[in-house]
C-alpha cells in the first residue's frame, strides 16, 4: 500500500465518521450503517405531541401505524363514523380513545394536533373546525376537490398563525428529495430540458363493502363528483415534486384519460397521460395507470449535463459524456440499467465513503415518506406550541403582532404548508379538468395565488 | 402599651418609606422583539451554535442613578434575566435534543441570571455614547449556580429603550453539564461563549 492509498483510506474513514456525526446531529438520514450508529439518540424522547387521527380507512390506519412508530407522537384519539373501521383503528391504537364524531376530538383540550385522512371532499368542514378549535392540522393532499374549498382551507390556515398547518405532500419532507433539490439547484444536471413521471400499478382501487350505502362511501375515489382521480390521488405528489425541482409553475396542462381495464361503473379514468409546459420550454410528462404495473413508479429530470432518476428513496444520475467532471462520482457506487450506468445519489453523497460500497437493493433511507412528513409535522407542532407558550409566559398574549412575528421566525422542519398545498391542489384540479375534457387548460399565474 | 403603639407606628412609617423607595425604582422590562442570545461552542469536528430570540426579565435602577448623566462607580441596580432553554435552537433538531438532555431541560426549564453588582467603568464620552459596565452576577444553568463576571454595554436605542450587550465564556462542566461526546467519534469542547443583545423598555416603577 503506497502513501497515497493510505491517505485516501484515512480520508474515507474520516468522511465516514463525519457522515455518522452529521446524521446524529440531525442531518439527513443516510443508509443503514449511519442510522445504526445514531441509535442512542433514539432512546431520547424530546417531547410528545398528543394527536388525533380522523378517518380510519386504509390510509388512516397507515397513519396510525406510522404515528405508533414515532416516539414524538402520543396517539390520544381516533375517529371514524363506520363502526368496523373504528374498531380496526382502536385495535391498532389501543391507548387511543375511539370516537365516532370528529368534534369530540376537537373538543378534547388535551389533543394538540389532528391528522385528517377523510375523503378529499370532506376536508373543508373538518379542517376549518379543527383550526377554529385551535388544533394543529395535517391535512392529506389534495386539500380539496374544488378550487373554492382549497382556497378556503388555505386562507384559514394562513390566518391561524399560531398553529401548524401541513399539507400531505410527503415528498416535501423527504430528506432524499431535499438533498436532490440542492443538488439540482446547484446545477449538477445542467439546464433543465424536460421531466417525466410515471406511476403504474395494476389494481382496481375498488374496495369491497357490505351494502350499497357503504359501497358509495368507501369507493368515493371512483366517482368524479368526489374524486380528482389519478391526477389528484397519485399525480399530485409527482407533479408537485417535479415543479419544485424545476423551480417553476407550469403555464398549461394538456391531458388525456381512458377507462380501459376497470369498467365497473366508475366514471374516473384508469389511465391518464398529461403534459405540462413550463416557462422557458421544459415540459413534464406525467402518466398514471391502474391497468399495467410495468416499471412501477419513478420520476426523471433530464438536464443538458445529466438525467436524474428518482425511484422511491433512491436516485441515480446518468451523465452525458461531455458533462463536467464533478470529482466525487469517481468513487461513487454505480448501478447498471441495461446499457446505462447510474451513479447512486445518496444524501450527502459527495461526502460519503459508503458510496464505495457494492451496489445493493437496500433502500437508502429506512423511513417512509409518510414517516418523514409526520415526523416533521410533530416537530413543528412542538416548536410552535412551545414558542407560543414561552412567549406568552414572558410577555403575555396582548401583543398579538409581536407573538405572531416571534412564531413566524421559528425555524421549522421542511414541510408543505398551506401555500404549497393550495398550489398542488389547484394544479391537480386543473389537471383532472384537462384529463376529463381531453384538452389543454391554461394555468395563469394568478390561479396559484392566494387572495 | 404606649411603647408598643410607638413601635407599631415607627414600623409602619419605615415600611411605607421602604415601599415608596421600591416604587421609585425605574424599571425596564424585556421586550418581545429585538433580543437575541447565542451560545457558540466547539467540537473535534466543527464549531456549533444555538440561539434564541426570547429573553425575559427586567432591570431596575435606583432613582439616584441618572442614565443621562451617569457617574462612574457602583450602580444600585437589580437585574433578573430568564431564557427558556427549549427556545435555544440550532439548525439540527437532533442536536437540540442532545442539548436539552444535557441541560436537563425537563427539570430546569430556564437559564436564570441575577445581578450581584454593576459598576460603571467611565463616564460616557458623549450623550449618545454606550455605557460600559463591569458586572458580577449569578448564572443558573441546569440547576447549578455560578458567579460570573462580564463586561456589559448599555445603549439607548430609543427614548425609553435600552439595549444590553455582552458576552462571556463559561465551562459546561462548571454547571454540571458533561460536554456531549459520541462513541469516540467526536467530543465537544467544555468552554462555550455566551453572547446576547437584550432589549428592554422603560416601565413605571413596580411595587415590591
Amino acid at each position: 500500500m503506497n502513501k497515497n492509498e493510505t491517505a485516501e483510506l484515512n480520508r474515507r474513514d474520516f468522511i465516514s465518521s463525519f457522515a455518522t456525526l452529521m446524521t446524529m446531529l440531525g442531518g439527513v438520514e443516510l443508509i443503514t450503517r449511519a442510522s445504526a450508529q445514531a441509535a442512542d439518540l433514539e432512546t431520547l424522547v424530546p417531547f410528545q405531541v398528543k394527536c388525533g387521527v380522523i378517518c380510519l380507512g386504509n390510509w388512516g390506519r397507515e397513519i396510525i401505524a406510522t404515528l405508533t412508530r414515532l416516539k414524538t407522537a402520543q396517539l390520544a384519539a381516533v375517529c371514524d363514523i363506520y363502526p368496523a373501521s373504528l374498531k380496526r383503528g382502536t385495535n391498532a391504537a389501543p391507548n387511543a380513545k375511539g370516537v365516532d364524531d370528529y368534534r369530540r376530538i376537537l373538543d378534547d383540550k388535551e389533543v394538540q394536533a389532528v391528522v385528517i385522512a377523510t375523503p378529499t371532499h370532506q376536508h373543508r368542514e373538518i379542517v376549518l373546525a379543527a383550526l377554529q378549535a385551535g388544533k394543529h392540522v395535517y391535512c392529506e393532499a389534495p386539500l380539496a376537490n374544488t378550487i373554492e374549498d382549497a382556497k378556503t382551507i388555505a386562507l384559514a390556515a394562513k390566518a391561524a398563525r399560531r398553529q401548524v398547518f401541513q399539507a400531505g405532500l410527503q415528498m416535501r419532507s423527504d430528506p432524499q428529495r431535499r438533498f436532490l433539490l440542492d443538488f439540482i439547484r446547484a446545477g449538477a444536471s445542467g439546464k433543465a430540458v424536460k421531466a417525466h413521471a410515471q406511476w403504474h400499478k395494476k389494481q382496481s382501487w375498488r374496495m369491497t363493502s357490505p351494502n350499497p350505502d357503504r359501497e358509495r362511501d368507501l369507493n368515493w375515489r371512483l366517482r368524479k363528483d368526489t374524486s380528482l382521480g389519478l391526477p389528484g390521488e397519485i399525480g399530485i405528489h409527482q407533479i408537485d415534486a417535479m415543479s419544485w425541482f424545476l423551480n417553476a409553475r407550469p403555464v398549461s396542462v394538456t391531458g388525456f384519460g381512458s377507462l380501459i381495464q376497470w369498467k365497473d361503473g366508475r366514471d374516473v379514468p384508469d389511465t391518464v397521460q398529461t403534459i405540462f409546459e413550463y416557462p422557458g420550454g421544459p415540459q413534464l410528462t406525467c402518466e398514471c395507470t391502474l391497468a399495467n404495473s410495468f416499471d412501477a413508479d419513478y420520476e426523471i429530470l433530464y438536464g443538458t449535463d445529466a438525467a436524474i432518476m428518482m425511484r422511491g428513496p433512491k436516485a441515480w444520475m446518468f451523465k452525458e459524456v461531455d458533462s463536467p467532471l464533478l470529482g466525487w462520482e469517481v468513487y461513487a457506487r454505480k448501478d447498471q440499467f441495461y446499457r446505462e450506468t447510474g451513479i447512486a445519489l445518496i444524501a450527502n453523497a459527495t461526502k460519503l465513503a459508503n458510496l464505495t460500497e457494492k451496489a445493493t437493493d437496500e433502500a437508502a433511507s429506512t423511513s417512509s415518506p409518510l414517516y418523514n412528513a409526520l415526523e416533521a409535522f410533530l416537530t413543528n407542532v412542538n416548536s410552535v406550541s412551545t414558542a407560543v407558550e414561552d412567549f406568552t409566559a414572558n410577555f403575555g398574549a396582548d401583543d398579538k403582532a409581536a407573538l405572531e412575528k416571534y412564531v413566524s421566525n421559528i425555524k421549522l422542519q421542511p414541510a408543505a404548508g398551506y401555500q404549497e398545498g393550495f398550489e398542488a391542489t389547484h394544479l391537480a384540479i386543473k389537471t383532472n379538468e384537462a384529463v376529463l375534457n381531453g384538452g389543454k387548460v391554461a394555468l395563469p399565474r394568478e390561479g396559484f395565488e392566494l387572495t | 402599651m404606649n411603647k408598643q403603639r410607638l413601635l407599631l407606628a415607627a414600623t409602619l412609617a419605615l415600611s411605607s418609606l421602604s415601599t415608596r423607595a421600591a416604587e421609585d425604582w425605574v424599571r425596564y422590562t424585556a421586550q418581545p422583539a429585538g433580543s437575541q442570545v447565542r451560545v457558540d461552542g466547539t467540537s473535534t469536528i466543527h464549531d456549533w451554535s444555538v440561539e434564541s430570540r426570547l429573553i425575559g426579565g427586567y432591570v431596575e435602577f435606583d432613582p439616584a442613578f441618572n442614565l443621562d448623566h451617569p457617574a462612574p462607580g457602583k450602580v444600585n441596580a437589580r437585574v433578573a434575566v430568564l431564557i427558556p432553554v427549549r427556545q435555544l435552537k440550532s439548525d439540527k433538531t437532533a442536536m437540540d435534543t442532545v442539548m436539552y438532555e444535557s441541560m436537563k431541560e425537563k427539570d430546569h426549564r430556564k437559564i436564570d441570571y441575577r445581578l450581584i453588582e454593576m459598576t460603571l467603568k467611565e463616564p460616557p464620552k458623549s450623550p449618545d455614547a454606550p455605557l460600559l459596565f463591569d458586572t458580577k452576577g449569578e448564572l443558573v444553568v441546569a440547576g447549578v449556580s455560578n458567579v460570573i463576571q462580564m463586561p456589559v454595554t448599555v445603549t439607548r436605542v430609543e427614548k425609553d429603550k435600552l439595549k444590553f450587550t455582552g458576552s462571556t465564556a463559561v465551562k459546561m462542566t462548571s454547571f454540571g453539564i458533561q460536554p456531549p461526546t459520541k462513541l469516540g467519534l467526536f467530543s465537544t469542547g467544555d468552554e462555550v461563549k455566551l453572547s446576547f443583545e437584550w432589549v428592554t423598555a422603560k416601565k413605571e416603577a413596580a411595587a415590591k
